[in-house]
Protein backbone atom coordinates (compact mmCIF):
# COMPACT_ATOMS: atom_id res chain seq x y z
CA UNK A 1 0.00 0.00 0.00
CA UNK A 2 2.42 2.29 1.33
CA UNK A 3 4.52 2.32 -2.36
CA UNK A 4 0.37 3.36 -3.70
CA UNK A 5 -0.17 6.58 -4.23
CA UNK A 6 -2.32 9.14 -6.06
CA UNK A 7 -1.77 12.86 -6.82
CA UNK A 8 -4.63 15.46 -6.74
CA UNK A 9 -4.28 19.02 -8.36
CA UNK A 10 -5.20 21.22 -6.03
CA UNK A 11 -4.42 25.10 -7.35
CA UNK A 12 -5.27 26.71 -4.18
CA UNK A 13 -3.69 30.56 -3.39
CA UNK A 14 -2.48 30.52 0.09
CA UNK A 15 -3.19 34.05 1.61
CA UNK A 16 -2.60 35.49 4.88
CA UNK A 17 -5.90 36.11 6.54
CA UNK A 18 -8.27 35.40 9.45
CA UNK A 19 -5.75 37.25 11.79
CA UNK A 20 -8.63 38.13 14.23
CA UNK A 21 -11.60 36.11 15.47
CA UNK A 22 -14.57 37.01 17.58
CA UNK A 23 -16.22 34.35 19.75
CA UNK A 24 -19.45 35.41 21.01
CA UNK A 25 -21.02 33.39 23.66
CA UNK A 26 -25.25 33.53 23.67
CA UNK A 27 -28.06 31.60 25.00
CA UNK A 28 -32.14 32.41 25.23
CA UNK A 29 -31.32 34.93 27.83
CA UNK A 30 -29.24 37.17 25.61
CA UNK A 31 -25.81 37.37 25.10
CA UNK A 32 -23.08 36.14 28.00
CA UNK A 33 -19.40 36.87 26.77
CA UNK A 34 -17.66 38.21 24.30
CA UNK A 35 -13.94 37.79 23.07
CA UNK A 36 -12.09 38.97 20.67
CA UNK A 37 -9.31 36.95 19.67
CA UNK A 38 -6.08 38.40 18.11
CA UNK A 39 -3.25 36.53 16.74
CA UNK A 40 -0.26 39.08 16.66
CA UNK A 41 2.96 37.12 17.60
CA UNK A 42 5.44 38.50 19.22
CA UNK A 43 7.56 40.83 17.49
CA UNK A 44 10.45 41.94 20.75
CA UNK A 45 10.51 45.26 19.84
CA UNK A 46 10.96 46.13 23.64
CA UNK A 47 13.35 43.71 24.16
CA UNK A 48 15.23 44.30 20.17
CA UNK A 49 15.98 48.28 21.96
CA UNK A 50 17.61 46.84 24.58
CA UNK A 51 21.44 47.80 24.53
CA UNK A 52 21.09 49.91 21.59
CA UNK A 53 22.03 53.43 21.62
CA UNK A 54 19.29 56.12 22.35
CA UNK A 55 19.89 57.78 18.90
CA UNK A 56 18.51 54.68 17.17
CA UNK A 57 15.03 54.22 19.31
CA UNK A 58 13.16 56.56 16.68
CA UNK A 59 14.80 54.62 13.78
CA UNK A 60 13.68 51.26 15.27
CA UNK A 61 10.30 51.94 16.91
CA UNK A 62 9.41 53.30 13.33
CA UNK A 63 9.21 49.97 12.03
CA UNK A 64 6.82 49.10 14.49
CA UNK A 65 3.99 50.34 11.78
CA UNK A 66 4.15 51.16 8.47
CA UNK A 67 0.77 52.92 8.57
CA UNK A 68 1.79 55.27 11.59
CA UNK A 69 5.59 55.16 11.84
CA UNK A 70 5.64 58.80 12.68
CA UNK A 71 3.57 58.38 15.90
CA UNK A 72 6.18 55.75 16.99
CA UNK A 73 9.30 58.23 16.42
CA UNK A 74 7.60 61.24 17.75
CA UNK A 75 7.12 59.08 20.91
CA UNK A 76 10.24 57.88 20.95
CA UNK A 77 12.07 61.54 20.52
CA UNK A 78 10.08 62.94 22.82
CA UNK A 79 10.55 59.88 25.52
CA UNK A 80 14.45 60.32 25.23
CA UNK A 81 14.41 64.57 24.98
CA UNK A 82 12.29 63.88 28.29
CA UNK A 83 15.17 61.22 29.69
CA UNK A 84 18.08 64.20 28.50
CA UNK A 85 15.83 67.24 29.79
CA UNK A 86 15.47 68.83 26.38
CA UNK A 87 12.70 70.74 24.74
CA UNK A 88 13.07 71.48 21.46
CA UNK A 89 10.63 74.72 20.45
CA UNK A 90 10.26 77.35 17.67
CA UNK A 91 10.72 75.42 14.65
CA UNK A 92 12.17 72.19 15.45
CA UNK A 93 8.66 71.57 17.31
CA UNK A 94 6.57 73.01 14.51
CA UNK A 95 8.17 71.11 12.16
CA UNK A 96 7.29 67.62 13.97
CA UNK A 97 3.74 69.26 14.52
CA UNK A 98 4.05 69.45 10.57
CA UNK A 99 4.88 65.75 10.18
CA UNK A 100 2.33 64.26 12.84
CA UNK A 101 0.15 66.23 10.58
CA UNK A 102 1.47 64.66 7.10
CA UNK A 103 0.84 61.00 8.92
CA UNK A 104 -2.71 62.23 10.46
CA UNK A 105 -3.74 62.76 6.90
CA UNK A 106 -1.99 59.60 5.29
CA UNK A 107 -3.20 57.26 8.24
CA UNK A 108 -7.14 58.39 8.39
CA UNK A 109 -7.21 58.38 4.41
CA UNK A 110 -5.81 55.04 4.02
CA UNK A 111 -9.01 53.84 6.85
CA UNK A 112 -11.44 55.68 5.71
CA UNK A 113 -11.36 54.66 1.83
CA UNK A 114 -9.96 51.76 1.87
CA UNK A 115 -11.98 50.48 5.33
CA UNK A 116 -14.69 52.57 6.29
CA UNK A 117 -16.63 53.58 3.09
CA UNK A 118 -16.68 50.24 1.24
CA UNK A 119 -18.46 49.41 4.75
CA UNK A 120 -21.09 52.08 4.67
CA UNK A 121 -21.84 51.48 1.07
CA UNK A 122 -22.18 47.79 1.10
CA UNK A 123 -19.13 46.89 -1.25
CA UNK A 124 -16.45 44.33 -0.09
CA UNK A 125 -13.40 46.36 -0.57
CA UNK A 126 -12.18 49.57 -1.78
CA UNK A 127 -11.38 47.68 -5.31
CA UNK A 128 -15.12 46.92 -6.01
CA UNK A 129 -16.63 50.57 -4.56
CA UNK A 130 -14.24 51.94 -6.97
CA UNK A 131 -16.02 50.69 -10.23
CA UNK A 132 -19.18 52.40 -8.76
CA UNK A 133 -18.09 55.56 -6.98
CA UNK A 134 -14.88 56.35 -8.61
CA UNK A 135 -14.80 59.80 -7.41
CA UNK A 136 -14.78 58.64 -4.12
CA UNK A 137 -11.58 56.40 -4.27
CA UNK A 138 -9.75 58.96 -6.40
CA UNK A 139 -10.37 62.32 -4.02
CA UNK A 140 -9.24 59.99 -1.18
CA UNK A 141 -6.05 59.41 -2.98
CA UNK A 142 -5.40 62.94 -4.12
CA UNK A 143 -6.37 63.81 -0.31
CA UNK A 144 -3.84 60.86 0.81
CA UNK A 145 -1.18 61.84 -1.59
CA UNK A 146 -0.84 65.67 -0.03
CA UNK A 147 -0.66 63.85 3.31
CA UNK A 148 2.36 61.94 1.94
CA UNK A 149 3.85 64.64 0.46
CA UNK A 150 4.48 66.23 4.09
CA UNK A 151 5.89 63.10 5.25
CA UNK A 152 8.02 62.78 2.47
CA UNK A 153 9.49 66.28 2.33
CA UNK A 154 9.76 66.43 6.51
CA UNK A 155 10.86 63.00 7.04
CA UNK A 156 12.82 61.88 3.97
CA UNK A 157 10.62 58.87 3.26
CA UNK A 158 6.86 58.24 2.94
CA UNK A 159 6.91 55.18 4.94
CA UNK A 160 9.28 54.58 7.79
CA UNK A 161 10.65 57.87 7.41
CA UNK A 162 14.40 58.36 8.32
CA UNK A 163 14.77 61.73 9.08
CA UNK A 164 13.62 62.71 12.72
CA UNK A 165 16.00 62.83 15.20
CA UNK A 166 16.45 62.79 19.48
CA UNK A 167 16.62 66.61 19.40
CA UNK A 168 15.14 67.66 16.22
CA UNK A 169 15.78 66.67 12.77
CA UNK A 170 19.19 65.53 10.53
CA UNK A 171 17.80 67.43 8.04
CA UNK A 172 15.56 70.05 8.26
CA UNK A 173 13.50 71.44 4.80
CA UNK A 174 14.21 75.12 3.56
CA UNK A 175 10.82 77.02 3.31
CA UNK A 176 10.81 77.70 -0.49
CA UNK A 177 10.26 73.46 -0.35
CA UNK A 178 7.60 73.96 2.37
CA UNK A 179 5.94 76.92 0.07
CA UNK A 180 5.88 74.77 -2.78
CA UNK A 181 3.25 72.25 -1.56
CA UNK A 182 1.17 74.76 -0.67
CA UNK A 183 -1.17 74.43 -3.43
CA UNK A 184 -1.27 70.83 -3.23
CA UNK A 185 -2.01 70.79 0.39
CA UNK A 186 -5.11 73.87 -0.10
CA UNK A 187 -6.66 71.71 -3.49
CA UNK A 188 -6.21 68.61 -0.74
CA UNK A 189 -7.96 70.82 1.80
CA UNK A 190 -10.84 71.54 -0.63
CA UNK A 191 -11.49 67.56 -1.32
CA UNK A 192 -11.94 67.19 2.37
CA UNK A 193 -14.29 70.01 2.98
CA UNK A 194 -16.17 67.26 0.50
CA UNK A 195 -15.19 64.45 2.42
CA UNK A 196 -16.79 65.66 5.82
CA UNK A 197 -20.12 66.44 4.32
CA UNK A 198 -20.26 62.94 2.62
CA UNK A 199 -19.48 61.54 5.66
CA UNK A 200 -21.79 63.34 7.51
CA UNK A 201 -24.48 62.30 5.46
CA UNK A 202 -24.06 58.36 5.39
CA UNK A 203 -26.28 56.29 7.24
CA UNK A 204 -25.00 55.55 10.72
CA UNK A 205 -26.52 52.75 12.36
CA UNK A 206 -28.39 53.59 14.80
CA UNK A 207 -26.74 52.83 18.19
CA UNK A 208 -24.92 55.25 20.80
CA UNK A 209 -22.57 54.48 24.01
CA UNK A 210 -25.16 55.01 26.79
CA UNK A 211 -23.92 57.70 28.97
CA UNK A 212 -24.47 55.12 32.19
CA UNK A 213 -22.33 52.80 30.02
CA UNK A 214 -19.29 55.11 31.92
CA UNK A 215 -17.34 54.81 28.50
CA UNK A 216 -14.53 56.96 29.86
CA UNK A 217 -12.76 58.42 26.90
CA UNK A 218 -8.70 59.07 26.91
CA UNK A 219 -6.91 61.41 25.35
CA UNK A 220 -3.91 64.11 25.22
CA UNK A 221 -5.48 67.92 26.37
CA UNK A 222 -3.22 71.16 25.37
CA UNK A 223 -3.79 74.69 26.59
CA UNK A 224 -3.60 75.24 23.30
CA UNK A 225 -3.72 72.87 20.69
CA UNK A 226 -5.47 69.84 19.14
CA UNK A 227 -3.34 67.81 20.45
CA UNK A 228 -0.69 65.80 18.74
CA UNK A 229 2.85 65.84 20.12
CA UNK A 230 2.25 66.64 23.41
CA UNK A 231 -0.47 67.89 26.14
CA UNK A 232 -1.97 65.84 29.33
CA UNK A 233 -3.26 62.89 29.68
CA UNK A 234 -7.00 63.80 30.87
CA UNK A 235 -10.34 61.78 30.67
CA UNK A 236 -13.86 62.66 30.27
CA UNK A 237 -13.97 61.33 34.38
CA UNK A 238 -11.83 63.65 35.20
CA UNK A 239 -8.21 62.18 34.88
CA UNK A 240 -5.39 64.56 34.65
CA UNK A 241 -2.16 63.11 34.62
CA UNK A 242 0.75 63.75 33.21
CA UNK A 243 2.66 61.21 31.26
CA UNK A 244 5.35 60.16 33.80
CA UNK A 245 2.33 59.28 35.72
CA UNK A 246 0.50 57.02 32.90
CA UNK A 247 1.94 53.71 34.72
CA UNK A 248 0.52 54.65 37.57
CA UNK A 249 -3.40 54.88 36.47
CA UNK A 250 -2.89 52.22 33.83
CA UNK A 251 -1.74 49.00 33.75
CA UNK A 252 -1.60 46.32 31.00
CA UNK A 253 -2.48 42.68 31.35
CA UNK A 254 -2.46 39.43 29.36
CA UNK A 255 -5.59 38.03 28.75
CA UNK A 256 -5.78 34.15 27.87
CA UNK A 257 -7.56 34.28 24.58
CA UNK A 258 -5.82 37.09 23.21
CA UNK A 259 -1.77 37.50 22.48
CA UNK A 260 -2.67 41.19 22.49
CA UNK A 261 -1.92 42.95 25.77
CA UNK A 262 -5.01 44.77 27.22
CA UNK A 263 -4.30 47.92 28.87
CA UNK A 264 -7.01 49.24 31.68
CA UNK A 265 -7.38 52.09 33.92
CA UNK A 266 -6.34 51.03 37.16
CA UNK A 267 -9.24 52.67 38.94
CA UNK A 268 -12.09 51.59 36.42
CA UNK A 269 -11.15 49.65 33.70
CA UNK A 270 -11.84 49.72 29.70
CA UNK A 271 -11.56 53.31 28.52
CA UNK A 272 -11.35 54.55 24.75
CA UNK A 273 -8.44 56.12 23.02
CA UNK A 274 -8.61 57.30 19.66
CA UNK A 275 -10.23 59.90 17.26
CA UNK A 276 -13.95 59.76 19.15
CA UNK A 277 -11.77 60.39 22.61
CA UNK A 278 -9.39 63.30 20.91
CA UNK A 279 -12.92 64.92 19.47
CA UNK A 280 -14.90 64.82 22.93
CA UNK A 281 -12.29 65.63 24.95
CA UNK A 282 -10.80 68.77 22.42
CA UNK A 283 -13.42 69.74 19.77
CA UNK A 284 -13.22 73.42 21.18
CA UNK A 285 -9.25 73.63 19.87
CA UNK A 286 -9.65 72.37 16.29
CA UNK A 287 -9.04 74.66 13.57
CA UNK A 288 -11.43 77.30 13.00
CA UNK A 289 -12.52 75.47 9.43
CA UNK A 290 -12.72 72.10 10.60
CA UNK A 291 -14.96 73.91 13.45
CA UNK A 292 -16.87 75.86 11.33
CA UNK A 293 -18.02 72.98 9.40
CA UNK A 294 -18.50 70.37 12.63
CA UNK A 295 -21.35 73.20 13.55
CA UNK A 296 -22.22 73.30 10.02
CA UNK A 297 -23.57 69.65 9.85
CA UNK A 298 -24.58 70.20 13.68
CA UNK A 299 -22.00 67.93 14.81
CA UNK A 300 -21.43 68.53 18.53
CA UNK A 301 -19.46 66.87 21.27
CA UNK A 302 -19.84 63.98 23.21
CA UNK A 303 -20.00 62.05 20.07
CA UNK A 304 -21.01 58.81 21.46
CA UNK A 305 -21.92 56.87 18.06
CA UNK A 306 -19.09 55.00 17.55
CA UNK A 307 -19.87 54.78 13.70
CA UNK A 308 -19.47 58.32 13.67
CA UNK A 309 -15.70 57.93 13.85
CA UNK A 310 -15.43 58.04 10.28
CA UNK A 311 -16.91 61.40 10.55
CA UNK A 312 -14.51 62.53 13.10
CA UNK A 313 -11.74 61.36 11.20
CA UNK A 314 -12.72 63.35 8.22
CA UNK A 315 -12.72 66.72 10.41
CA UNK A 316 -9.03 65.57 12.01
CA UNK A 317 -8.07 65.37 8.14
CA UNK A 318 -9.01 68.95 7.28
CA UNK A 319 -7.52 69.87 10.79
CA UNK A 320 -4.28 68.36 10.23
CA UNK A 321 -4.42 70.28 6.29
CA UNK A 322 -5.12 73.66 8.00
CA UNK A 323 -2.78 73.00 11.03
CA UNK A 324 -0.17 71.99 7.98
CA UNK A 325 -0.83 75.40 5.84
CA UNK A 326 -0.82 77.53 8.99
CA UNK A 327 2.61 76.44 10.21
CA UNK A 328 3.42 76.31 6.26
CA UNK A 329 2.84 80.07 6.16
CA UNK A 330 5.01 81.10 9.53
CA UNK A 331 7.68 78.81 9.01
CA UNK A 332 11.80 79.88 9.95
CA UNK A 333 13.76 77.32 9.54
CA UNK A 334 15.68 76.90 12.59
CA UNK A 335 19.52 77.72 13.18
CA UNK A 336 20.67 74.17 13.68
CA UNK A 337 19.07 71.05 12.64
CA UNK A 338 18.63 69.43 16.03
CA UNK A 339 20.00 70.90 19.70
CA UNK A 340 22.69 68.86 20.36
CA UNK A 341 22.42 65.70 22.70
CA UNK A 342 24.89 64.18 25.26
CA UNK A 343 23.50 60.65 26.83
CA UNK A 344 23.72 60.32 30.68
CA UNK A 345 21.73 57.51 32.92
CA UNK A 346 18.53 58.33 32.92
CA UNK A 347 14.52 57.55 32.24
CA UNK A 348 11.90 59.37 30.02
CA UNK A 349 8.41 58.57 28.73
CA UNK A 350 6.22 60.30 26.42
CA UNK A 351 2.77 60.38 25.28
CA UNK A 352 1.43 61.48 22.02
CA UNK A 353 -1.51 61.32 19.80
CA UNK A 354 -0.82 58.35 16.95
CA UNK A 355 -3.93 58.43 14.56
CA UNK A 356 -5.64 55.81 16.18
CA UNK A 357 -5.04 56.93 19.87
CA UNK A 358 -2.81 57.64 22.81
CA UNK A 359 0.61 55.74 22.44
CA UNK A 360 3.08 55.61 25.41
CA UNK A 361 6.74 55.43 25.37
CA UNK A 362 9.22 54.97 28.26
CA UNK A 363 12.79 54.23 28.53
CA UNK A 364 16.03 53.61 30.84
CA UNK A 365 19.67 54.60 29.15
CA UNK A 366 22.60 54.15 31.05
CA UNK A 367 25.85 56.80 30.70
CA UNK A 368 26.68 55.71 27.34
CA UNK A 369 22.99 55.90 26.38
CA UNK A 370 22.44 52.30 25.89
CA UNK A 371 18.85 51.76 26.01
CA UNK A 372 18.64 49.40 29.23
CA UNK A 373 14.39 49.07 29.42
CA UNK A 374 12.02 50.44 26.77
CA UNK A 375 8.40 49.91 27.34
CA UNK A 376 5.28 50.79 24.79
CA UNK A 377 1.95 50.64 24.78
CA UNK A 378 0.25 51.09 21.57
CA UNK A 379 -3.41 52.01 21.58
CA UNK A 380 -4.65 49.14 19.92
CA UNK A 381 -4.50 47.57 23.29
CA UNK A 382 -5.89 50.49 25.32
CA UNK A 383 -8.91 50.21 23.17
CA UNK A 384 -9.20 45.80 22.95
CA UNK A 385 -11.42 45.61 26.12
CA UNK A 386 -13.17 48.42 25.26
CA UNK A 387 -14.22 47.29 21.89
CA UNK A 388 -15.25 43.62 23.73
CA UNK A 389 -17.04 45.52 25.83
CA UNK A 390 -18.40 47.37 23.09
CA UNK A 391 -19.89 44.10 21.28
CA UNK A 392 -21.26 42.59 24.26
CA UNK A 393 -23.57 45.80 24.93
CA UNK A 394 -23.97 46.44 21.19
CA UNK A 395 -24.44 42.84 20.00
CA UNK A 396 -28.53 42.18 21.84
CA UNK A 397 -29.71 44.40 19.53
CA UNK A 398 -28.27 42.63 16.23
CA UNK A 399 -28.85 38.93 17.51
CA UNK A 400 -31.61 38.70 14.88
CA UNK A 401 -29.60 39.42 11.80
CA UNK A 402 -28.76 36.48 9.92
CA UNK A 403 -25.03 35.20 10.06
CA UNK A 404 -23.70 37.02 7.63
CA UNK A 405 -25.18 40.65 8.40
CA UNK A 406 -23.93 39.95 11.77
CA UNK A 407 -20.77 39.49 10.86
CA UNK A 408 -20.60 42.06 9.03
CA UNK A 409 -21.87 44.38 11.32
CA UNK A 410 -19.05 43.29 14.05
CA UNK A 411 -16.51 43.67 11.07
CA UNK A 412 -17.70 47.37 10.92
CA UNK A 413 -17.86 47.58 14.94
CA UNK A 414 -14.29 46.74 15.23
CA UNK A 415 -13.27 48.83 11.81
CA UNK A 416 -14.58 51.92 14.44
CA UNK A 417 -11.77 51.75 16.12
CA UNK A 418 -9.17 51.42 13.21
CA UNK A 419 -7.02 48.60 15.03
CA UNK A 420 -3.44 48.30 14.36
CA UNK A 421 -4.28 44.49 14.04
CA UNK A 422 -4.38 42.41 10.83
CA UNK A 423 -7.90 41.74 11.40
CA UNK A 424 -8.55 45.49 10.35
CA UNK A 425 -7.71 44.52 7.13
CA UNK A 426 -8.24 40.77 6.91
CA UNK A 427 -10.83 40.24 9.43
CA UNK A 428 -12.92 37.67 10.55
CA UNK A 429 -13.65 34.49 11.86
CA UNK A 430 -16.81 34.48 13.71
CA UNK A 431 -17.59 32.48 16.26
CA UNK A 432 -21.39 31.95 17.09
CA UNK A 433 -21.85 29.53 20.33
CA UNK A 434 -25.08 28.90 21.27
CA UNK A 435 -25.02 27.40 25.39
CA UNK A 436 -22.51 26.12 27.28
CA UNK A 437 -21.96 22.55 25.60
CA UNK A 438 -22.08 24.03 22.01
CA UNK A 439 -19.58 26.45 23.08
CA UNK A 440 -17.24 23.93 23.98
CA UNK A 441 -17.94 21.86 20.48
CA UNK A 442 -17.32 25.32 18.58
CA UNK A 443 -14.40 26.28 20.12
CA UNK A 444 -12.67 23.25 19.23
CA UNK A 445 -13.87 22.85 16.09
CA UNK A 446 -13.94 26.21 14.88
CA UNK A 447 -17.40 25.84 13.54
CA UNK A 448 -19.81 28.00 14.60
CA UNK A 449 -22.66 26.86 17.17
CA UNK A 450 -26.48 27.30 16.52
CA UNK A 451 -26.79 30.20 14.30
CA UNK A 452 -28.28 33.35 15.62
CA UNK A 453 -32.55 33.57 15.37
CA UNK A 454 -33.47 34.78 11.78
CA UNK B 1 3.29 37.20 11.35
CA UNK B 2 2.20 36.84 7.85
CA UNK B 3 4.42 34.09 7.32
CA UNK B 4 2.68 32.03 10.29
CA UNK B 5 -0.62 32.93 9.35
CA UNK B 6 -0.25 32.13 5.29
CA UNK B 7 1.19 28.48 6.46
CA UNK B 8 -1.80 28.06 8.84
CA UNK B 9 -3.93 28.57 6.09
CA UNK B 10 -2.41 26.62 4.03
CA UNK B 11 -2.22 23.90 6.78
CA UNK B 12 -5.93 24.19 6.86
CA UNK B 13 -6.53 24.17 3.45
CA UNK B 14 -4.42 20.75 3.58
CA UNK B 15 -6.68 19.05 6.20
CA UNK B 16 -9.73 19.53 4.62
CA UNK B 17 -8.52 18.02 1.49
CA UNK B 18 -7.50 15.46 3.45
CA UNK B 19 -10.50 14.95 5.07
CA UNK B 20 -12.51 14.11 1.98
CA UNK B 21 -9.64 11.48 0.55
CA UNK B 22 -9.51 8.04 1.84
CA UNK B 23 -5.71 7.64 2.31
CA UNK B 24 -2.87 9.38 4.18
CA UNK B 25 -1.68 12.59 2.88
CA UNK B 26 2.29 12.33 1.89
CA UNK B 27 3.11 14.88 -0.36
CA UNK B 28 2.80 18.41 -0.71
CA UNK B 29 3.58 20.65 -3.83
CA UNK B 30 4.16 24.21 -3.34
CA UNK B 31 4.46 26.56 -6.02
CA UNK B 32 6.30 29.93 -4.40
CA UNK B 33 6.30 33.55 -6.95
CA UNK B 34 9.79 34.96 -7.83
CA UNK B 35 8.24 38.09 -5.68
CA UNK B 36 6.56 36.59 -2.97
CA UNK B 37 7.67 37.84 0.52
CA UNK B 38 9.31 34.65 1.88
CA UNK B 39 12.33 32.21 0.67
CA UNK B 40 11.97 28.81 0.34
CA UNK B 41 14.00 27.68 3.29
CA UNK B 42 11.89 30.33 5.42
CA UNK B 43 8.93 29.02 3.87
CA UNK B 44 10.13 25.46 4.60
CA UNK B 45 11.18 26.24 8.06
CA UNK B 46 7.60 28.02 9.08
CA UNK B 47 5.95 24.94 7.34
CA UNK B 48 8.07 22.28 9.42
CA UNK B 49 7.37 23.93 12.75
CA UNK B 50 3.85 24.28 11.95
CA UNK B 51 2.79 20.61 10.88
CA UNK B 52 4.67 19.06 14.15
CA UNK B 53 2.32 17.66 16.10
CA UNK B 54 -0.18 17.20 13.65
CA UNK B 55 -1.73 14.96 11.28
CA UNK B 56 0.55 16.32 8.16
CA UNK B 57 3.39 15.54 10.63
CA UNK B 58 6.66 13.90 8.40
CA UNK B 59 4.81 14.95 4.77
CA UNK B 60 6.92 15.62 2.17
CA UNK B 61 7.26 19.40 1.46
CA UNK B 62 8.20 19.99 -2.46
CA UNK B 63 8.56 23.82 -3.39
CA UNK B 64 8.99 24.85 -7.02
CA UNK B 65 10.20 28.42 -7.03
CA UNK B 66 9.21 30.35 -9.90
CA UNK B 67 12.28 32.99 -11.63
CA UNK B 68 9.90 34.86 -13.29
CA UNK B 69 9.27 38.14 -11.64
CA UNK B 70 6.46 39.15 -14.75
CA UNK B 71 4.43 35.82 -13.63
CA UNK B 72 0.63 36.60 -12.91
CA UNK B 73 1.69 34.10 -9.44
CA UNK B 74 4.71 35.96 -8.88
CA UNK B 75 3.91 37.07 -5.06
CA UNK B 76 1.39 34.20 -4.51
CA UNK B 77 2.00 31.06 -2.90
CA UNK B 78 -0.04 28.19 -4.28
CA UNK B 79 -0.32 24.95 -2.70
CA UNK B 80 -0.24 22.96 -6.57
CA UNK B 81 -1.15 18.96 -5.75
CA UNK B 82 -1.76 16.54 -2.45
CA UNK B 83 0.01 13.27 -2.83
CA UNK B 84 -1.78 10.71 -1.23
CA UNK B 85 -1.02 7.20 0.12
CA UNK B 86 -3.45 4.83 -1.87
CA UNK B 87 -6.04 2.47 -0.16
CA UNK B 88 -6.39 -0.55 -0.81
CA UNK B 89 -9.13 -1.24 -3.59
CA UNK B 90 -8.64 2.52 -4.99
Amino acid sequence: MADRSKTIKVDYLARVEGEGALHIDYDDSGVQNVQLKIFEPPRFFEALLRGRDYLEAPDITARICGICPVAYQMSAVHAMENALNLKPGGALRMLRRLLYCGEWIESHMLHISMLHAPDFLGYPNAVAMAKDHPEIVKNALEIKKAGNALVRLIGGREVHPINVRVGGFYKVPEARELTALVAQLEMARGLTEQLVRWSAALPFPSYEWRRDNHYEFVALTHPSEYPMNEGRITSSAGLNISAQDYENHFAEEHVAHSTALHCTLRERGAYLVGPIARYNLNRDKLSPRALQLAEEINFTAPCLNPFQSILVRSLEVLHAFEEALHIIDRYQPPAEPHLKTEPRTASGCAATEAPRGLLYHRYDIDEKGKITTAKIVAPTSQNQKTIEDDLRLMLPSFMHFPEDKLQGLCERAIRNYDPCISCSTHFLQLHLNYGQAQSKQSMVTGKPGQPPAR
Amino acid sequence: MHEQNLIKNLIDKIQELASDEPGRPIGVRLRLGALAHMSAAHLREHFDREILGTSLEGIKLEIDELKDINHKEAQDVILESLKFEETDGH
